[in-house]
């Protein structure tokens, strides 16, 4: 059976240090758009961490939740695209084909979850910035839409080494660049079609839930709640 | 001559003379033999050392062969090298095992960035000016060398200063060695955020100088005054992993999280509990908690030992500091304080910390011996949940003791170069950048004008090395021989070390080869002190006396032992031994609480300003960074600017709008920022990220936001000298309409998922 990658986030963990966000502009070749774009709402982020308070100070309750692509099995975004641009892989992603996209940003407006990022220019880097590039991924140019792949170049790395070694992939042996950032391993990377692995345990927890996952978008990303100290003399 | 740099030459040579003639001669670029062997396409992973903020993780360089244009032997050409790609964590390093915080992931764009320094460069504009002119190494050091060769004829050695960064490893014994050798006046070690006070508490109850390592992932019960340790304190990343599993790494058992500060700090949205505690009123809530402990009989006052010796009344079970009585001074309900008492008593083991705003008051020495005593008292203190000292190698305890009275040295340079006398003539300067980091009341910037010639290390210019005659640009740190010995974080003894992780880019040369090359050329009692010829000479030397160590190699020889700790990324023991606390010197009688004192009155400048570090800038000396400007700040999520943190209640009243262009000013300055109205603040304290205002500090932060630091007033900590920086009063009002770039719009929503936690 094909793999089906997906993610569990523990928002009991996360501490909203947003070290997933910079680690994945540095593996995917994210361009910054500086101040007066990222003014328009133009800034590309694949992953977010969205921050929520509720209350007034001092009894404010704060609460940190890291929004990337859902990689949903039901995705809005799939059927809008006229040309075929976001389609579903066999294993489960979200694809995006940026040579077959046109522009149109259906997708865009058809995902409730905000994680796609349209190129209004040509992206560029003041030399030597570009020598940072990885090589793995490729630069998206105007005109093209862009979201989370999951880290699909090192999906594929990681699939590809291990078949050339014979072998099957092993559970955490494939970390997307957030997932191996996090210090406080809040994220879960792995195969949701194998029961025993880390990601499928922590999915089954009484504290998983989905992003809206009332839209019956049957996200893959996870979320675990925050959970609250059971101790103490009011419990 | 080998056949590899014969071929060199050549094809360099041929390359060369088939452009000639090709039109314009500024646009040939000449290709040069690789210098290293590589495959393309595939990655190989170098250690490296993150020296981004002084927390000292272990680092991965993944690197790939690419093409990058470089001047060899003064011509411009194009090279295939390994450039770095990413930069992970080490996954076998003890204090960031294999994670990394997002200030270390942006470590690339320090070497890949547009406006460093790619070649020396000496002044030819006015001071300040910014006017350089591009010169060789060899006039630059000429030119170093007859400044210092001129105080040596005339006596003057003392003239010379050395204004750093606090350096730790073999960078430090190499400048230790210049300025004894030179007998010039000792370095002054200058950071912002210098934990110079908890230090110096530490050193007093428990008997060492230094940050505490934290075990959280064993503590069931946490309280942290003020300390952002999820942040940029202390060392984030092994903090951050612990934490990570007081959460939720242990089944059926996690821990409560209890923060104490008058702003929800980055740390404190994740805390179970949050408590709101005036500025500088830390260490009586401390005490407090200690009182009821103490009369509830939960734990006997000499448990608490000598730390709690320290502190005045502390074997009367501190009267003065009853629950009812505390609740009248803070506003916290008594039977708030007496439950967390009963709960921290109740829940081994449990732990406090204390760090950032609440050491950074008049009374701040005290707050931190107040939170040191309550830790003795819940029995924490160098046991397992608890807090330790991390074992230091041969060296000087790392950053500790030669740091104390940072602060303090660079006001007395300023001081002393104001007022003439025995005034440095030679200043050099590495990697501190005090003219942006030191309130303007102190006058640093006008005190290190007056210096005849000052050159700089710098990478970049900033605020302080515009100043300079004479830039020597050092290497980015992936390009550098790099060692270090973590102060905090780990119980092992660490001893990092990596080779460079890529040959230079630039015309650039390593700080401390530099400063070899420099003793050499001065000949005398300093080459002496410096016989090495390379800086990895000197720690080859010192390096493999580690080899005998039981730790994490094992080498028959010293030199297999240097190699595999290259491999390895450094070296580190193969037990846990951290050190267990010793009754340390304390200055005579018990100490008594001063309540804390504010510059301006209430009346005129109503509000506390409180200024923090940033998580992307730190202490601004990451503002460069486009990764890190465009990073949304988690809290605020502005990118790309600055803001000021003010309570709802407070903007109704000031008629301030989300957005509106507010200013903030104390007696000794002013400032105009964007206000960001939240509900995460007190209504008698705005707050203000330290990082941006930069007046000159490359294309991407330069005339970007407002400086907080620069309105600061010098108020310091009473008994140490240290910048109380939260200790100044201000006044706002509203300018204008304004505009603030966030990523996450509106700041009050309720979660879709989580409203019902």
């Amino acid at each position: 059976m094909a793999h089906q990658w997906g993610m569990v986030i523990d928002l009991d963990r996360c501490t909203g240090c947003e070290a997933c966000v910079v680690a994945c502009h540095a593996e995917n070749n994210i361009s910054t758009v500086g101040e007066d774009e990222a003014a328009r709402g133009r800034a590309k982020h694949w992953i977010r961490v969205e921050r929520y308070y509720e209350g007034e100070f001092p009894d404010v309750k704060t609460k940190f939740m890291p929004v990337l692509c859902q990689q949903c099995d039901a995705a809005p975004c799939e059927p809008v695209c006229p040309t075929f641009a976001s389609y579903h892989t066999s294993e489960g992603l979200n694809g995006q084909v940026y040579n077959r996209c046109i522009g149109t940003r259906y997708c865009a407006n058809a995902c409730p979850y905000n994680v796609r990022f349209f190129n209004f220019y040509n992206p560029a880097w003041e030399k030597p910035l570009h020598l940072q590039l990885n090589p793995d991924v490729s630069v998206r140019s105007v005109g093209v839409m862009e979201k989370c792949t999951f880290c699909v170049q090192r999906i594929k790395a990681g699939e590809i080494q291990a078949a050339a070694e014979k072998r099957v992939v092993k559970d955490g042996e494939i970390q997307p660049a957030c997932v191996q950032s996090c210090p406080t391993k809040a994220m879960v990377f792995g195969d949701l079609s194998d029961p025993q692995s880390e990601v499928s345990r922590l999915a089954r927890s009484n504290r998983a839930t989905k992003l809206l996952g009332e839209l019956g978008t049957l996200p893959k990303v996870t979320y675990l709640q925050r959970d609250s100290w059971h101790g103490g003399e009011d419990s | 001559m080998q056949r590899r740099d014969f071929l060199k030459i050549s094809a360099a040579g041929g390359a060369a003379a088939a452009l000639e003639g090709c039109g314009n001669p500024d646009h040939q670029l000449i290709r040069f033999i690789p210098e290293e062997d590589l495959i393309p396409g595939l990655a190989t992973w170098k250690p490296s050392i993150c020296t981004l903020c002084p927390a000292g993780c272990g680092t991965l360089v993944r690197v790939m062969q690419g093409e990058a244009e470089v001047v060899r032997n003064g011509q411009l050409g194009i090279l295939k090298m390994g450039l770095p790609k990413k930069i992970e964590g080490n996954p076998a390093h003890p204090i960031n095992q294999g994670k990394l915080c997002p200030r270390g992931q942006a470590g690339l764009q320090v070497t890949y960035h547009p406006d460093r320094i790619k070649t020396p460069l000496a002044r030819s504009g006015p001071r300040g000016s910014g006017q350089f002119k591009e010169i060789t190494w060899d006039d630059a050091l000429k030119q170093l060398v007859s400044q210092l060769t001129a105080l040596q004829a005339s006596k003057e050695e003392g003239r010379l200063s050395f204004l750093t960064s606090p350096l730790r490893g073999q960078r430090r014994t190499v400048l230790d060695n210049f300025v004894s050798a030179f007998k010039s006046a000792p370095p002054i070690e200058f950071e912002f955020f210098d934990n110079q006070v908890i230090r110096s508490a530490n050193s007093q109850s428990f008997g060492y100088a230094a940050l505490p390592t934290i075990d959280l992932g064993q503590s069931n019960y946490v309280i942290s005054f003020g300390a952002d340790f999820l942040g940029t304190w202390n060392s984030p990343v092994a903090q951050s992993i612990g934490y990570g599993h007081m959460r939720k790494g242990r089944p059926g058992q996690r821990a409560k999280f209890v923060q104490v500060e008058s702003r929800v700090s980055q740390t404190g949205a994740s805390a179970d509990e949050f408590v709101p505690c005036p500025p500088g009123a830390e260490g009586m809530f401390a005490l407090s908690l200690a009182h009821v402990i103490l009369r509830d009989k939960l734990r006997p006052a000499a448990s608490a030992g000598h730390a709690g010796s320290l502190i005045d009344g502390w074997a009367q079970g501190l009267p003065d500091y009853a629950p009812e009585k505390v609740e009248k001074q803070i506003g916290v309900p008594s039977t708030t304080i007496a439950r967390i008492a009963r709960e921290a008593a109740a829940t081994a083991p449990a732990v406090a910390l204390i760090g950032d705003a609440a050491t950074a008051q008049t009374n701040g020495l005290f707050n931190a011996l107040a939170v040191n005593a309550l830790n003795s008292l819940l029995g924490s203190v160098g046991k397992p949940g608890g807090i330790s000292f991390s074992p230091s190698w041969n060296s000087r305890p790392a950053a500790s003791e030669a740091n104390k009275g940072a602060a303090n040295s660079i006001q007395k340079l300023a001081a002393q170069l104001q007022s003439g006398s025995d005034a440095a003539k030679v200043l050099l300067l590495y990697n501190a950048n005090p003219v942006f980091a030191t309130p303007a009341a102190w006058g640093v910037r006008e005190a290190i004008e007056k210096v005849p010639f000052i050159a700089s290390f710098g990478s970049f210019i900033d605020e302080t090395s515009a100043l300079g005659d004479l830039i020597l640009p050092d290497h980015s740190p992936l390009e550098s021989w790099l060692d270090d010995v973590p102060p905090s974080g780990s119980a092992r003894t660490v001893v990092s070390l990596a080779p460079p992780a890529m040959n230079p880019l630039h015309n650039t040369r390593s700080m401390p080869d530099v400063l070899l090359d420099v003793a050499h050329q001065l000949g005398g009692d300093v080459a002496k002190a410096l016989p090495w010829k390379t800086y990895d000479e000197t720690l080859k030397a010192t390096f493999t006396t580690l080899h005998k160590e039981k730790g994490s190699q094992s080498a028959k020889d010293p030199d297999e032992f240097w190699k595999k700790a290259q491999e390895q990324g450094g070296w580190w023991s193969a037990d846990e031994k951290p050190l267990a606390p010793v009754a340390g010197k304390s200055s005579g009688s018990p100490m008594k609480n001063t309540a804390p004192q504010f510059d301006g009155s209430p009346e005129a400048f109503p509000f506390h300003f409180l200024p923090f570090a940033s998580q992307m800038f730190y202490d601004g000396s990451l503002a460069h960074l486009p990764w890190m400007q465009e990073a949304p700040d988690p809290l605020s999520t502005v990118m790309w600017g600055t803001w000021i943190e003010i309570n709802p209640r407070t903007a109704e009243k000031l008629n301030i709008q989300q957005g509106d262009v507010v200013e903030v000013a104390s007696q000794h300055g002013k400032l105009q920022a964007p206000a960001l109205v939240t509900p995460s603040i007190a209504p008698d304290v705005i707050a203000m990220p330290i990082g941006q205002g930069h007046e000159n500090f490359t294309r991407y932060a330069s005339g970007r936001g407002a400086n907080p630091i620069s309105i600061l007033a010098p108020t310091t900590v009473v008994e140490t000298g240290a910048l109380a920086w939260a200790a100044t009063r201000v006044k706002l009002a509203r300018i204008g309409e304004g505009k603030i770039v966030m990523f996450g719009g509106s700041l009050t929503e309720q979660s879709p998922e989580l409203k019902h936690r």
